[in-house]
């Protein structure tokens, strides 16, 4: 296939967090607010002249001085932006929304406080609390969450406009994003996909780290290529895959799973389009902040959730994802001392394959993934028994297993 | 007793003959000694055939035989009056678990099909203290985890490790905390009892809690209420939800039994609870005088058994805290001295090893660090309204908020960081006692923030690393070694009884 025209200019927005055009974005005035977790509602950080970045740790070396604060137990994705907090990677941020949705990071987000890491006279970080389920009441919890600890903050900090109509208007520039990462995600149900895991991977990267304004024209565009973009007419893939789990920011990853003969066809991860890039309805009866809100909670995927419900649509979700993207099997990735995705992933994987009949292969990964020869053992290994259950179904032998 | 060490059968640390304290404490404990087996015979004798059914149905059961020594080991050293408020406390705790064995027992479907009694339970995760339970004096609330594996591993350090093996075999990395991969382990082993027509389920204390709640609720099958409690919990902002919270746990458990909120019994119960909360209280100001009457492990065990599996409703709780009051402030009236040397008042911060619950005694006995107050101790100590139903739920919203393991760990680095400081000022403590327990990701991620901290305030700042419920990865003796080297290297101490400063017990209970 064809390169995307942009595909080398967003590889390099994603060298740094702060990117180029987050430095267009501050010179022109913007507020620029981190964030790291599903449950603050990126579209709440777009209002006014505010944009988001979703805090990543691009080419992370050691993490000694991280470690030292938060010892060897910790996830490599919450040490990794320490890390880079402290060597001032992160000195153009306004603000650090955050939530106690995991320890790992809660504490991650505290030493920005503890250390007075971003040495900015306004910046503040903010805590939210989040619910572990939805009712009427741990809507309205969410609800006054965001708008006490996300909007009247930046409000009266920053003097930002969070009003409805702002709100309205941010959501309308958000969905914009969404229409396209959901129109160029569709091409990845096709038989021979026109775009393979590693770029979309990038592209929805560069959807959550880059001002919205200055990255949607790029977006727009490789959209329209991608209309005409015609796959090559052999197929570069032994099987496909959904990838499910954790946090994950390495395009890399992605990189190596098709390397090893695997195509990603549906990112359901931190950082990936499923959820995350799913238009928000808003209609004009009920609250604007409320109806956000709501959207975020549905369509988590967030492993903390306990209610029967929820737990089962995670189930129900990644098996309807198998069937619409038409993979073959399920790989659940875990980065290492994530307490949620340890248990997710263990039990999961076990109920994905004895009761939905879905392939899944199980793994654990450091921050930081491209060098590491016993994934790619683990992936090739797992390329091969889809392979071979290929083979047999072909022949009418046992389906799973 | 000097050379007190020298008690201990080499590896089994089995006591070779009864400690000798002077003639009225060593009959006093030998007395003791004999209540305690009298309530485990009477437990038996309540339901013979239920109870050797659970001992050959649950690998955890046997565990129990265990309970003499547990309480040998968490009374090696005391004297006077500390033994005997030491004892009141230990055998309040025998009672009541004796109490739960026998009911999860009988109750227990696998043993007992169709029994009438498993109806009337409500099974519930055991973080959830008893306190909303009181309302409903016709249910018996039944904390799921507490027997199989809570109590089970502080009585027997050998229990833990096949549960963590089931749970790791099944996928789930060994790295997690111990504690609901344990629980997750019982689960998958199918070895909790069948019992209850309902089960509350909760997000706390930590993550891995909420985790493993998926593991338990597969088994479990039962019809599941999740009860939320705030993290950030600091600020106003959340209580509304917190209260909101309680009302729908009520209304769960209405419409699960049938049964209706008795807010008289419910206050009735509070008062109970606000006069328990009372003791507590001047125990702690005693602590902070020159002459602590209560240090050591029975400190803070008792208080969390009481807190969680009492809340005001067992009225025995209460009576043992009035006899224990009376002893304690008796002694302090005459200042007697806690134990034989008290050379160092220690603050223990982080949960302890479950493996290790006696670690403080042996603090005391081999190097004289006196605990004068610890994490768990001071959890909730907010009084319940008893006269306003909106109040009252505000208040125990409140008071679930600070309950174990969770009013430390969670709602930012204050509640753990800069309480520390401010229990080491009032408690005028030289020594913190730091636990390292090595997958409490929400401790470990505080690790260089406490050094940095501790190096300002010149404290005497000693990490002991333990992996909870896991000896296998750190011993009770590498727990020991840690204090013993910073003891001899740092501070250049010897010690008040040498013999007490390395043995094996890797096989003891």
């Amino acid at each position: 296939m064809r390169d995307l025209k942009h595909l080398y200019e967003f590889e390099k927005l994603l060298l740094d967090a702060n990117n180029e055009l987050v430095q267009k974005a501050k010179a022109d005035g913007g507020i620029a607010l981190g964030y790291t977790c599903y449950h603050i509602p990126e579209v709440l950080l777009n209002c006014g002249n505010c944009f988001s970045v979703r805090l990543r740790a691009p080419r992370t070396g050691s993490m000694d001085i991280a470690t030292y604060y938060m010892s060897n137990f910790l996830c490599g994705y919450s040490k990794a932006i320490l890390e880079r907090a402290i060597e001032g990677g992160y000195n153009f941020l306004n603000a650090l929304l955050s939530s106690e949705t995991c320890s790992e990071m809660n504490r991650t987000a505290e030493h920005f406080e503890l250390l007075e890491l971003v040495p900015e006279d306004k910046f503040f970080v903010t805590f939210l609390d989040m619910p572990f389920k939805i009712e009427d009441h741990t809507v309205r919890h969410y609800v006054t969450q965001t708008r006490v600890k996300i909007l009247d903050k930046i409000t009266s900090v920053y003097g930002v406009d969070t009003s409805d109509d702002a709100l309205l208007k941010a959501v309308e520039e958000h969905n914009e994003v969404c229409r396209i990462m959901t129109e160029i995600g569709n091409y990845r149900k096709e038989d021979n996909p026109r775009i393979t895991g590693y770029e979309y991977h990038t592209l929805s990267l560069v959807s959550y780290c880059c001002p919205k304004a200055l990255i949607l024209p790029m977006l727009r565009e490789t959209a329209e290529e991608l209309k005409t973009r015609e796959p090559d007419a052999k197929k570069n893939y032994r099987a496909k895959i959904v990838v499910v789990g954790s946090e994950m920011d390495d395009p890399e990853f992605t990189s190596l799973i098709e390397d090893s003969g695997a195509l990603v066809v549906a990112d359901r991860y931190c950082f990936g389009a499923l959820p995350g890039r799913q238009e928000i309805i808003i209609n004009k009866d009920e609250d604007v902040l409320t109806q956000i809100c709501l959207h975020y909670l549905k369509t988590s995927q967030c492993p903390r959730y306990m209610s029967h419900e929820k737990v089962q649509e995670r189930r129900d979700y990644v098996k309807q994802l198998v069937d619409e993207y038409h993979a073959d099997g399920v790989m659940y990735e875990q980065l290492k001392f994530c307490e949620y995705w340890g248990y997710e992933r263990a039990l999961a994987s076990y109920i994905m394959t004895n009761d939905y009949g879905v392939p899944t292969a199980a793994v654990d990964r450091q921050y930081t993934a491209s060098a590491s020869g016993q994934l790619r053992t683990r992936v090739q290994a797992f390329v091969e028994s889809l392979e071979i259950k290929k083979i047999q179904k072909e022949k009418g032998g046992k389906k799973n297993g | 007793m000097d050379n007190y060490g020298k008690l201990y059968k080499e590896h089994t640390a089995i006591l070779k003959h009864r400690e000798w304290r002077g003639f009225k404490d060593t009959m006093y404990d030998y007395y003791r000694w004999l209540v305690t087996w009298k309530d485990m015979i009477k437990m038996v004798l309540k339901a013979p055939v239920s109870t050797v059914k659970g001992i050959w149905r649950y690998r955890w059961m046997a565990s129990y035989l265990s309970a003499p020594s547990f309480i040998d080991r968490h009374v090696a050293g005391l004297r006077g009056p500390q033994l005997r408020m030491a004892h009141l406390h230990y055998n309040m705790i025998v009672k009541h678990t004796t109490d739960l064995i026998n009911l999860s027992l009988k109750a227990d479907e696998k043993i007992n099909p169709c029994n009438k009694i498993s109806k009337k339970i409500v099974l519930m995760d055991e973080i959830v203290p008893n306190e909303v339970f009181t309302g409903f004096p016709n249910l018996i609330p039944v904390p799921l985890q507490t027997l199989p594996i809570f109590l089970s591993s502080m009585v027997d350090q050998q229990i833990t490790p096949p549960y963590l093996e089931v749970t790791e075999s099944f996928g789930v990395p060994a790295d997690v905390c111990p504690l609901p991969s344990a629980e997750a382990g019982v689960a998958i082993d199918d070895d909790y009892p069948k019992i209850g027509c309902c089960m509350i389920g909760t997000n706390m204390p930590c993550d891995g809690s909420i985790m493993n709640s998926s593991f338990l609720d597969r088994r479990i099958n039962l019809p599941t209420h999740f009860f939320g409690v705030p993290l950030r919990y600091d600020g106003d902002d959340v209580q509304e939800y917190a209260v909101e919270e309680i009302k729908s746990l009520i209304a769960f458990i209405e419409k699960q039994t049938g049964e209706k909120f008795d807010w008289d019994e419910y206050f009735r119960r509070m008062k109970d609870y606000n006069k328990q909360l009372e003791y507590e209280r001047q125990k702690w100001d005693i602590n902070k005088t020159p002459y602590p009457q209560m240090t050591g492990a029975c400190f803070w065990l008792y208080r969390i058994f009481y807190f969680n599996l009492s809340g005001g409703t067992n009225e025995r709780f209460l009576k043992v805290d009035e006899k224990v009051n009376k002893i304690m402030m008796k002694a302090y009236e005459k200042k007697t001295p806690v134990s034989k040397e008290m050379r160092h008042r220690a603050v223990v911060w982080s949960c302890p090893a479950n493996y290790y619950t006696s670690f403080a005694n042996w603090l005391e006995n081999c190097w004289g660090i006196n605990v004068v107050m610890d994490m768990e101790t001071m959890i909730s100590y907010l009084e319940i309204d008893t006269e306003d139903k909106e109040q009252s739920l505000r208040d125990l919203a409140k008071t679930y908020q600070r309950s174990i393991m969770r009013k430390h760990t969670k709602g930012g680095y204050k509640n753990v960081v800069d309480e520390l400081w401010r229990i080491v000022e009032e408690y005028n403590a030289d020594t913190v006692i730091m636990y390292d327990q090595i997958s409490c990701k929400g401790m470990d991620g505080l690790s260089g923030i406490f050094d940095d901290q501790a190096r300002e305030r010149n404290v005497n700042f000693i990490w002991v690393q333990q992996d909870l419920m896991d000896p296998r990865t750190i011993s009770r003796r590498d727990m020991r070694e840690q204090v013993n080297k910073y003891m001899q290297t740092v501070l250049q101490e010897e010690p008040l009884d040498a013999s007490l400063l390395d043995f094996e017990d890797d096989l003891a209970w």
